[in-house]
């Protein structure tokens, strides 16, 4: 097949979610003109024939960790998982070969560009980088091809928001806030554990390693996790972001963070907010005390408030590694596991902790975080606001995402599953009294592309419509829902065939997802001021775009 | 031609990058690089650099050049590429790509400082970017290391001198700690100091974690004055450990790299503690990242089976050594290379880009000078921990290579 630059996928049943279809899909075809999807092309256009095949949008990954510093730290870490996972370099279409790499948890650039399709997902974004690597994120997903990538910048542990708080400077801190997405070339404001990887990072021993609760001040009385979470969720509400602030809450992983994290949501009630990783602030219990399954609670919140929506950080059994700006959260796990152990404290901004992990199904602690996703999966009403991820690498890898999709639709599996896993903290699980349900394949459409999609604002993802990107996954239908969506039969990017029967053929660069917002530029010459009484980098030189550094001197 | 002042320029003549300096521009020739150290000075000199391309020591077009190099380096056996000093992310970007498409072993001026990365990848890390250190620590303890020789504005930018959050009298702030392990002086203006023999050093290490853990018996006489420095370790807010990962007057040592990085992530369970690492400049810590995110190891990598294995034991100097390699690539300044590197390539057929290349002593087959990251040309770089900010020729030879 030539270059499509004009294609039409025919016949093939199309699962268009956005522009509706429900369950069963609609026979149809599908035209690609260029890099868009078009309403209609002559009869003498190329055809891919797809009948009785399964068509979808490229997926779109909401939620990973797949470029930039914390990441590189974890590749850096990890050199036993790279020499038992090799990527030989695919020979493409033309005869050239692409790029060799290594895989494991955290695969080499090229290799994620390369899987990522493979799955047959086509928008990836990465969910946390520090502003000040930010120009690091931006050089790694240069080299991640096929994928069109974003990042979320961290915001809610810098000292200069913090000091906006605690001066009641609202407007600033939300004109910071656009002007830093803008400097970064970030898509959206992301806030880990907000106010705790600053007391973790304020030093010290005793009790003050971290924030326990939405109402802990934080040095000063006007500065609260709650206060952060409004004032950011607020800014980019106001800012009209194509994506609302994105929430890593207070107390990932310890028992009884439900309470916390339905504060947290009660605190943004009726301002759009997206939760993410919700499985690993979903557990009844209490510190010291055991844990329990509180998925139920968490997800009739989200049920009954339409402005909030969440990805599930589904865990999957096997290997994982933990990386993660939440500081403080990782040194607890490095002493609880007793495995090797990064902690980088990024200065005036943020945090990054990383511990390689694994889940095993017969550990009583890692089954429960099974179950309180799944729990969270199949409790929930309303699939375009409940997203599928995993928190790559953090629950599993992105490679797990069609075992996933096999547990979502095929019950019996589940539950032959469920019976394999120590059941000793499951009671009180709604997954142990028997879901049936069973997500439909329009249902899987929704959580891994038209959702997300939607959810970022991203206009011409996520659909088939005219106009759209022409980023299109083509399936066997399997009745192994795993195997089908682990092997997509044809990937389209852009309107270029970058995968055909789990071949790559061809490696295109993909594209970079940015905002910028625009700010009264007095929040400009404030800044200068602190990054000259503060900072170890020139303002002129901070961000991603051209500062001194990218302009011949002599 | 106008005379001009650069502000905010980077420099890369350690890794602290320092991007503060004013360089003063005149006639075309760099006249003064304010606030840079001796150091930076010399690495900016008068900004001039040779523009040659020499095949086998004769001036030849850059097609030449670039032709020649491309059969040299197809025609190798096995082939070596080298990231040296002085160049862009960018540009090691592209190099590591022509190794890939070689099939060639490729290391960098990381290299120089295996033995602590080899300690971080088999425990971990604690640590923190420059500027945190400045922000946070109230205790810095110079480990065997003399920041001012090396590094000259690790102190007076970064750690000791400058104002922080937790440090508003700057120096008066804090408190500094010299450890001596032999011949390895800490510096001299300290508000203590204890010693420990080479010997003794990395059980001292390990004695000092006992103590920070709990778990110290009795303690020998020699230990005495190190365990106790533990105390006001514990006693800080927010502790630094400097040490050196260069190779200098302390042998290389994977035990003692591990025990320093064992007692910093220690001491993060009674108090917070980083261990700052410090590197050489050239932007050798951009090699090491580029590396680890192209192919998932930080130096030492061969693409000899067509993928990217890891052969730490085995790195350029090592791969020279025993004759392994039959042709080079080196992209940087020649001068920045270590000797064991420079005396190996003087045995086989070579091509060399970057700044000075055409000055490289051991004599390349083809030379083709490029201008010096910062300078000449833009892009990124990595300060020690952080990203920051002979491209166009590298690409040429790429594109050359079919890569």
């Amino acid at each position: 097949m030539s270059q499509p630059t004009r294609l039409r996928i025919a016949g093939g049943t199309v699962y268009d979610p956005a522009n509706g279809g429900g369950a069963d899909g609609v026979v149809r075809d599908v035209c690609i003109e260029g890099d868009r999807i078009v309403a209609e092309l002559p009869a003498s256009a190329p055809r891919l024939d797809a009948r009785g095949m399964v068509v979808m949008p490229g997926g779109v990954d909401i939620h990973a960790h797949v470029a930039g510093s914390s990441v590189n730290h974890a590749r850096r870490l990890l050199p036993e998982e790279h020499a038992a996972d090799p990527l030989p370099p695919p020979r493409l279409e033309d005869g050239s070969q692409a790029r060799s790499g290594t895989g494991g948890t955290l695969p080499s650039t090229f290799a994620t560009g390369y899987r990522y399709a493979g799955l047959g997902y086509t928008t990836v974004m990465e969910a946390a980088v520090a502003p000040l690597a930010a120009r690091h994120a931006h050089a790694e997903l240069d080299d991640t091809p096929i994928i069109d990538a974003g990042f979320f910048v961290l915001l809610g542990n810098d000292e200069y928001l913090l000091r906006q708080l605690a001066a009641g400077e609202a407007a600033r801190a939300r004109d910071y806030a656009a002007w830093l997405l803008g400097t970064t070339r970030g898509y959206a404001i992301k806030i880990v554990n907000p106010g705790g990887v600053a007391v973790w990072k304020g030093g010290g021993g005793g009790n003050r390693r971290n924030a326990s609760g939405l109402d802990d001040t934080l040095g000063s009385s006007g500065v609260t996790p709650r206060v952060i979470l409004e004032t950011l969720a607020g800014a980019a509400n106001t800012l009209a972001l194509p994506h609302p602030v994105h929430i890593h809450c207070n107390n990932l992983g310890q028992p009884g963070n439900v309470a916390t994290t339905l504060e947290s949501m009660r605190a943004l009630a009726g301002q759009r907010a997206h939760f993410t990783h919700l499985q690993f602030h979903s557990y009844g219990g209490a510190p010291g005390k055991g844990w329990a399954s509180g998925a139920r609670e968490v997800i009739e919140y989200v049920n009954a408030h339409a402005e909030v929506s969440v990805d599930v950080g589904q865990v999957m059994f096997g290997a994982a590694t933990t990386v993660t700006a939440d500081s403080p959260v990782e040194h607890l796990l490095h002493a609880s596991s007793g495995r090797k152990w990064v902690n980088v404290d990024i200065e005036l901004e943020s945090g990054c902790g990383i511990v390689p992990y694994a889940y095993k199904e017969k550990a009583a602690v890692a089954a429960l975080q099974w179950a309180v996703g799944l729990e969270l999966f199949l409790l929930a009403n309303d699939p375009w606001r409940v997203v599928l991820s995993t928190d790559h690498p953090n629950g599993g890898t992105f490679f797990s995402y069609p075992e996933l999709i096999r547990l979502l639709m095929d019950r019996a599996y589940r539950d032959e599953r469920l019976k394999r896993v120590n059941q000793k903290r499951l009671a009180g699980s709604a997954l142990l009294d028997g879901l049936p349900r069973e997500y439909t394949l329009g249902e899987i459409a929704i959580i891994t592309r038209a959702g997300p999609a939607r959810l970022l604002g991203l206009k011409s993802k996520g659909h088939l419509g005219p106009g759209a990107d022409a980023d299109v996954t083509i399936y066997a239908n399997d009745p192994d829902r795993a195997k089908m969506f682990a092997t997509p039969r044809y990937v389209i990017k852009a309107g270029t065939l970058v995968v055909e029967d789990g071949q790559l053929r061809r490696a295109p660069a993909g594209r970079r997802l940015a905002v910028r917002p625009e700010y009264d530029a007095a929040v400009t010459r404030d800044l200068k001021r602190f990054f000259d009484e503060y900072a170890c980098v020139a303002f002129e030189n901070y961000g991603a775009g051209a500062g001194a550094g990218a302009e011949p001197v002599a | 031609m106008t005379d001009r002042t650069v502000a905010n320029v980077t420099c890369l003549g350690c890794g602290c990058a320092c991007d503060d300096i004013a360089v003063v521009v005149k006639q075309g020739r760099i006249a003064d690089a304010r606030n840079a150290c001796a150091l930076g000075a010399a690495w900016f000199g008068d900004g001039t650099v040779p523009a040659e391309t020499r095949v086998n020591g004769r001036t030849a077009s850059l097609e030449r050049a670039l032709t020649e190099a491309a059969r040299l380096l197809t025609g190798a056996k096995r082939p070596l590429v080298y990231l040296a000093g002085d160049v862009s992310c960018e540009t090691q970007r592209e190099g590591v790509a022509i190794a890939d498409r070689l099939h060639a072993a490729i290391d960098s001026l990381a290299a120089t400082a295996a033995t602590a990365v080899l300690a971080a990848q088999r425990r971990g890390r604690a640590s923190a970017t420059l500027g945190e250190i400045r922000q946070r620590a109230d205790l810095l303890v110079f480990w065997a290391v003399d920041p001012t020789a090396r590094y000259p504005r690790y102190g007076s930018r970064y750690t000791v001198e400058p104002r922080g959050l937790a440090a508003p009298q700057g120096r008066n702030s804090r408190a500094l700690i010299a450890v001596d392990v032999g011949e390895a002086l800490g510096p001299a203006d300290t508000d203590g100091r204890v010693a420990i023999a080479p010997a003794d050093e990395v059980d001292g290490l390990g004695m000092m974690r006992a103590a920070v853990e709990g778990r110290a018996a009795g303690v020998e006489e020699r230990f005495r004055s190190v365990v106790e420095l533990t105390r006001r370790m514990t006693a800080a807010r927010y502790v630094a450990i400097v040490a050196d990962s260069e190779p200098g007057l302390v042998p290389a040592d994977p035990a003692r790299a591990e025990a320093l990085v064992a007692l910093a992530q220690a001491l993060n369970g009674p108090t917070r503690c980083a261990l700052s690492t410090l590197r050489g400049g050239g932007n050798r810590s951009g090699a090491d990242a580029v590396l680890t995110w192209q192919t998932g190891f930080p130096f030492a990598v061969d693409f000899a089976r067509g993928y990217p294995t890891y052969r730490p034991q085995a790195d350029a100097a090592a791969l020279l050594g025993t004759g392994e390699v039959d042709a080079a690539l080196v992209i940087g300044t020649p001068a920045t290379l270590p000797m064991p590197v420079v005396a190996g390539l003087a045995r086989i057929r070579s091509v060399a880009i970057g700044p000075r290349a055409s000055a490289a002593t051991f004599q390349p087959a083809v030379a083709m000078d490029a201008g010096v990251a910062g300078i000449h040309e833009g892009g990124t770089a990595f300060r020690i921990e952080t990203p920051r900010a002979a491209l166009a020729t590298v690409r040429a030879l790429r594109d050359r290579l079919g890569a």
